[in-house]
């Protein structure tokens, strides 16, 4: 490999950085078959490897870069954007190859995340990402993790395409709201970007139908889903649409995984957005939220009381807070879906709590020994011989002890 | 008192055969000393015969699968008192309680858990902080790789190396054991030489620029990448050397973007 090599992917990794999704999961297992003297790789089934930490307190699970960093679209959040002044640089489809063959091997990576800007037209810039993903899986017999970002506009064919190749595709839908879309991404339009969804789920599905009812195995077809980004803070959106708008991501176009980006100020920026990065307290408080939507019976008017989540408390305790008449729950008696109400308490936990109630009554020692955040638990339960002080959830002040240090943490319970 | 010594590392097989030996024996828990060939001591007890840990007994004994997974992780662990524990939760499954390992609360299973899990967030960290370096070696590529596990991972993670990297020669040396692999058959090799691994790698200078460039300075969080990445595991992955630099930089680095958007 040539050193000017080094130069492209210092810039191809650095435009790659804004985009907040490094997941390389739930595309089901996979690995080179008994007898295959060639090919390289698998996929090990659940989350994928984290192959290491970056100061920012990300994983660095994939190779995510762009193909080419040159752009014909003037979207105003994007570094990229025709009128911005930034170094462009394209990677050729074998540097791309050769390159994630490279990383794999030395096991710094699960496989590629590629995007890239617009060049030439829509199907040029798609052709050749699939390209690279066809000769990975063709040439090298590469059975790692690939994710393309699909261009929108890209015709349904080379759509159908990547997805033959890729074990996830994803559209950024960016903003919210096509007035937003208007103000900040002129070229882009949130009825193409669904469309295009759309096809995505439909062969998506068409492949999951088929092999339970024929028989016949059609091609795999991005086994990992869709799943896309929006910037938070760029626009004025307030939580309630951004939200709202996953919602209908969710359940609409069957999305994996939408993912929330704090606006980051970016060099060479355009006039038309805030100076300012939006608070990543922000972004995290969506995060939280998006999981209470997805995975603990929780619906968006019961999350977002006013437009915006309160920033102080996570959702879930902030919900517990306007809803003190449901508690204290017994955790000895109270089903599933009331368990994972409680603030403090997880799925794995209350998966724990449900395994464990079958064999014996749970009190207080039990909790103390599954190291459970009992100072926040306290109020909102009761044991077998434990129930809490009434009068602490009436209080007025009651809320105040549970008002955060200013520095969050990410990883918190 | 029975005394047993296991010779091998991490033991499993041999903790099996005297455990099995022991219950044909009716051997109460509390009647076995175990330890490590390389943790022998004299103790108190010291007159009682050694016996080899094996056995012609066929008792059946019925243990839950889920059982048997937690004893193969927590064996793997470094701590001498893992064969002795394991015994005693089996011998309670046995005799006191088959649904014992249900039993989160219980003192017994929840150090049990506590031993298989820190093996698995061991072996994990072996499968995703491993780094090859290709050895030079006339057009013939081999991979090899140094790396010292908290416990015993290496045996965990075999199956996973050998599929992901079926058709490609590789070594993975730790300070107990090497695995070999030569795209067939695996050939391990105890207290390997770590000399033989390279100091450096073609690759290397490009995986480092990528992991300078994919972080975002004005997103600086070092707790959550040291609750996930800790310094002990540092000194084998190459890009730890630029994390100083980084977070240094990052406040300027981060400033100027906001200085260079301000310029308009």
């Amino acid at each position: 490999m040539h050193d000017k090599l080094i130069q492209k992917l210092e810039i191809l990794s650095d435009a790659a950085k804004y985009d907040a999704s490094c997941a390389s999961g739930s595309a089901g297992k996979r690995q080179a078959g008994k007898t295959d003297k060639a090919g390289i790789g698998s996929l090990t089934g659940g989350s994928g490897i984290c192959h290491s930490f970056t100061p920012d307190g990300r994983c660095v699970s994939l190779l995510k870069i762009l193909m080419t960093n040159y752009c014909i679209y003037d979207c105003h959040y994007c570094i990229n954007r025709v009128s911005s002044n930034v170094r462009r640089a394209r990677f050729s489809v074998k540097e791309t190859v050769d390159l994630t063959l490279n990383f794999y091997k030395r096991n710094y990576i699960e496989g590629l995340f590629l995007s890239s800007g617009i060049v030439g037209s829509p199907d040029l810039t798609m052709e050749s990402m699939v390209r690279i993903a066809k000769s990975l899986r063709l040439d090298h017999g590469f059975k790692g993790y690939i994710h393309l970002k699909t261009i929108p506009n890209a015709s349904p064919e080379l759509q159908a395409e990547a997805g033959l190749y890729a074990d996830r595709l994803s559209i950024n839908v960016e903003m919210p709201t096509q007035p937003s879309l208007n103000k900040y991404a002129p070229e882009k339009d949130l009825g193409a970007i669904h469309g295009a969804m759309n096809t995505l789920k439909d062969k998506i599905t068409e492949h999951k139908v088929d092999k339970a009812h024929s028989g016949k195995r059609p091609p795999r077809f991005a086994p990992g889903g869709q799943s896309t980004q929006m910037i938070i803070g760029a626009d004025d959106s307030n939580d309630k649409v951004i939200l709202g708008t996953s919602v209908k991501l969710y359940s609409e176009q069957k999305l994996r995984r939408v993912y929330y980006s704090a606006f980051s100020p970016i060099p060479d920026a355009s006039q038309v957005l805030p100076l300012k990065p939006a608070p990543l307290i922000r972004e995290h408080r969506l995060y939280q939220a998006d999981w209470l939507l997805r995975f603990y019976g929780f619906t968006l008017d019961e999350i977002v009381h006013d437009d915006m989540l309160d920033m102080d408390h996570d959702p879930k305790l902030a919900w517990a807070l306007r809803n003190r008449h449901v508690f204290p729950i017994d955790l000895n008696k109270a089903d599933k879906m009331l368990l994972l109400r409680v603030p403090g308490l997880g799925a794995r936990t209350v998966q724990k709590i449900l395994s464990i109630r079958r064999y014996t009554k749970l009190n207080w020692i039990d909790l103390t020994k599954m190291r459970l955040p009992l100072k926040k638990l306290k109020p909102f339960i009761s044991v077998g011989d434990y129930s809490p002080d009434i009068h602490l959830l009436d209080s007025n002040n009651f809320e105040l002890q549970f008002k955060q240090p200013k520095q969050i943490e990410l990883f918190g319970a | 008192m029975k005394k047993i010594t296991v010779t091998s590392v991490p033991g499993f097989d041999e903790w099996r055969e005297a455990s099995r030996a022991c219950l044909a024996h009716g051997i109460r828990p509390e009647h076995v000393i175990w330890q490590n060939a390389h943790s022998v001591q004299d103790d108190l007890f010291g007159h009682e015969e050694q016996t080899q840990a094996t056995s012609n007994f066929q008792i059946k004994h019925t243990i839950p699968k889920s059982a048997l997974a937690l004893f193969k992780y927590a064996l793997c662990h470094s701590d001498t008192n893992r064969f002795a524990l394991c015994y005693r939760v089996l011998w309670r499954i046995i005799y006191e309680n088959k649904n014992l390992i249900q039993l989160k609360t219980d003192e017994d299973i929840m150090q049990l858990y506590a031993l298989a899990k820190a093996v698995k967030r061991d072996a994990y960290k072996m499968s995703a902080f491993l780094r090859f370096r290709e050895l030079n070696n006339e057009g013939n590529e081999h991979f090899v790789a140094w790396y010292e596990p908290e416990h015993y991972s290496l045996e965990i993670k075999l199956d996973f190396f050998q599929t992901r990297f079926k058709n490609m020669r590789w070594s993975i040396l730790t300070p107990y054991r090497a695995a070999h692999w030569d795209t067939e058959t695996l050939f391990l090799e105890d207290n390997p030489d770590p000399s033989v691994v390279p100091d450096d790698d073609r690759i290397e200078k490009y995986w480092l620029t990528y992991y300078a460039n994919i972080f975002n300075p004005a997103r600086i969080k070092t707790n959550a990448m040291l609750n996930q990445m800790p310094k002990k595991y540092w000194k084998n992955m190459p890009e730890t050397s630029l994390i100083d630099d980084m977070i240094k930089q990052s406040g300027a680095r981060a400033h100027k973007m906001i200085i260079d958007g301000n310029k308009h």
